[in-house]
């Protein structure tokens, strides 16, 4: 029971994780109509500068998180403008294909500029090593740290979408690009903000992600966002709840199906094996998607004649 | 605050814009003008040029290279293969469109059936690559089937995890069997010789583009465009949509396959990387690069995609640049990426509407998703 207990915890963390990319990817495919499958290697970018920082000129952690987010948030501006704007108007595969040339850019970029990162090294954070006890449930301070983060992230981001004019402006944008132009919301500042703020959501999960498996390299969010695209279209990919959800449910299958299968095996076959796992979450996946063609969370689909 | 010049409709997947449904461009009417008679003349002129200089791209080699001209073809024979992948995937999202990213799931598995059946099970070769299409014709029945209630990006995620799903099980088959990757070891002497390999898949790649373009003329190729065009208009009109969807993912399905057994048999092994998101990426980037709804930009897709990278591999490294040293073979991915962004930004309906004289007309045709 406890074990199960400590498994849907640790779930919950993962799904989190996987939540928050979603959020960023509902966000921006919402509003400019980007399938970004640049998004993980825009949170590596930016958890590899967090490194750099801590490495290099030994900045203290939390200062050289703050540089971090700032930076976080010019990347995202720099890639809207260099990137996104140009191609506002192409067909929305050309769009993906993009993001996805971006992709190999910006790792090469990371590559070129800092090459110990083609390795795995360690990620040092302050968080290392300490961990939190209720009654024999275990949580590691970084597991703590980004449930907190998650809930205050949650809480800040519903207040600002719902109760803000810029929020409202964001929602109306998403809503129909057209509408909002006819209402004088200038949608290219729009676009410029959503932008910035799903760089900036990228780059805090990424930097949990990083704090949580303390080793990263140049590629260490790839197979995260695939998951996370997954929790994205789960939650209906049209609505920020359902990315969340999502997200969470896809880090509790995950964690629950690594429980069920450790220590068993089918012939040669190690069960436990995070290949099996992860065929297990796509297929699932794929089932569940024919059962409910728009997401489990998504809104009915509608047909424009 | 100043006004952005944005357009007003954006593309969605699998939502194009309506527009008058069952409209041809010029060169597809049929009995069109004598400007398009013209058109077409020169079309194929252009086409038998390019293919008598491919049948004489051997000569041309030994001329070029000498003894490593055999290597060379063999690396210009792996784009041929590209292009009927992107063929492939060109009829299905670009015509057809639907933005399915499960091809590559079609690659691998081929590939896989063919160095089973060939090398372990000892059966002929020819008979092995028959399986493996009639084989893809089902699983692009079966992937198509659920296909028609998913839509837009959630059809593209979807199958994008079949892709994901059918390379671990690859994998998986791969490690069960104590194994890196599936050697052909059991191929007909004759295709270990580079040239005959290469006319083989010439020959091929050149036969089924001369299909290709038929059928696109013919009932089904216009009702696919039709359902491009409007889905709801093509259903007014009576173009049977399920019908026309499945076919064009089986269609789409076997030549992925027979992409997949000539990709196989040309590196004499079948990997569980064919079935990847890079794999994918790959057949994405040639139909949009190339032109999505374009004979020719399937080919000059799968040319960007193939020789990019090889011209590349090419350069010095480190290249000297005045005082500048640029360690090219870390940059190479970082170059093509940037090339391939410049390309989508400059030509956003793909390179094939560069080189088509139908100017606006056919840059628009080629936006298609």
């Amino acid at each position: 029971m406890l074990a199960l207990l400590q498994v849907l915890l640790s779930g919950l963390v993962t799904g989190s994780l996987y939540g928050l990319l979603a959020l960023g990817i509902v966000l921006i495919y919402r509003t400019t109509g980007v399938l970004n499958f640049a998004y993980g290697a825009l949170a590596a970018t930016v958890t590899s500068f967090l490194y750099v920082l801590l490495t290099g000129p030994r900045l203290p952690f939390w200062p050289a998180l703050l540089l971090s987010l700032l930076f976080a948030l010019l990347l995202g501006a720099l890639v809207e403008r260099g990137f996104a704007r140009p191609l506002l108007a192409a067909p929305i595969l050309t769009k993906a294909i993009a993001t996805l040339a971006l992709a190999l850019v910006l790792q090469t970029v990371v590559q070129a500029l800092w090459p110990q990162l083609t390795s795995p090294v360690h990620f040092p954070t302050p968080f290392e090593g300490h961990a939190l006890h209720f009654g024999g449930l275990y949580l590691s301070l970084v597991d703590g740290l980004t449930l907190l983060t998650m809930v205050l992230l949650l809480i800040v981001l519903q207040l600002f979408l719902l109760r803000t004019r810029l929020g409202m402006a964001m929602r109306a944008t998403a809503d129909s690009l057209e509408a909002a132009r006819l209402m004088g919301i200038p949608v290219g500042l729009i676009f410029l903000l959503v932008w910035m703020l799903a760089s900036l959501l990228a780059a805090v999960a990424g930097i949990l992600i990083a704090a949580r498996q303390t080793v990263i390299d140049v590629q260490f969010m790839d197979p995260v966002l695939l998951l996370a695209f997954i929790g994205a279209v789960l939650g209906g990919l049209d609505r920020l709840e359902g990315a969340v959800l999502g997200g969470a449910l896809v880090g509790l299958a995950e964690n629950v199906l690594a429980l069920l299968l450790a220590g068993h095996s089918l012939g040669a076959l190690d069960l436990g094996n995070p290949g099996i796992r992860e065929a297990l979450i796509f297929a699932g996946f794929v089932l569940l998607l024919l059962l409910r063609p728009r997401g489990l969370f998504g809104g009915a689909a509608l047909r424009r004649v | 605050m100043k006004r952005m010049d944005l357009p007003l409709k954006r593309g969605r997947l699998g939502q194009s814009a309506p527009r008058a449904a069952l409209s041809l461009t010029a060169s597809e009417r049929p009995g069109g003008a004598s400007g398009s008679t013209r058109l077409a003349w020169q079309r194929a002129a252009a086409t038998l040029l390019g293919l008598l200089a491919l049948v004489l791209l051997p000569l041309l080699f030994d001329l070029l290279f000498g003894d490593s001209a055999d290597f060379q073809l063999h690396r210009v024979t792996l784009i041929l293969i590209l292009a009927i992948a992107a063929l492939a995937q060109n009829l299905l999202t670009g015509y057809a469109a639907q933005p399915s990213l499960g091809n590559a799931a079609f690659f691998g598995v081929s590939a896989y059936l063919l160095a089973w059946l060939n090398s372990d099970l000892q059966q002929p070769y020819w008979l092995a690559i028959l399986v493996a299409l009639l084989a893809c014709a089902l699983l692009g029945l079966i992937v198509g089937g659920p296909a028609l209630s998913v839509s837009g990006a959630h059809l593209a995620i979807a199958t994008l995890g079949l892709v994901v799903l059918t390379g671990s099980l690859l994998t998986l088959w791969d490690t069960s069997a104590g194994r890196q990757s599936y050697e052909l070891t059991a191929l007909p002497e004759a295709l270990g010789d580079d040239r005959v390999l290469y006319y083989l898949v010439l020959a091929l790649t050149a036969l089924i583009f001369f299909c290709a373009f038929h059928l696109l003329r013919s009932r089904v190729g216009r009702a696919w465009i039709a359902l491009r065009d409007s889905e709801v208009a093509a259903a007014a009109c009576g173009v049977a949509l399920t019908r026309y969807k499945l076919l064009a993912f089986v269609v789409s399905a076997v030549l992925t396959g027979l992409a997949g057994v000539l990709y196989a048999t040309w590196g004499t092994t079948a990997t569980a990387s064919m079935s990847s998101v890079d794999q994918t990426i790959a057949f994405l980037t040639m139909i949009v690069v190339g032109g999505a709804g374009s004979l020719s930009g399937s080919l000059l897709g799968a040319l960007f995609v193939g020789l990019v990278p090889l011209l590349l591999g090419e350069l010095p490294d480190p290249l000297m640049l005045g005082p500048l040293q640029l360690p090219i073979a870390t940059l190479t991915t970082g170059i093509y990426g940037v090339l391939l962004l410049l390309a989508l930004i400059f030509f956003p309906g793909g390179l094939s509407a560069v080189f088509s004289r139908g100017g606006r007309l056919a840059r628009e045709e080629g936006g298609k998703p």
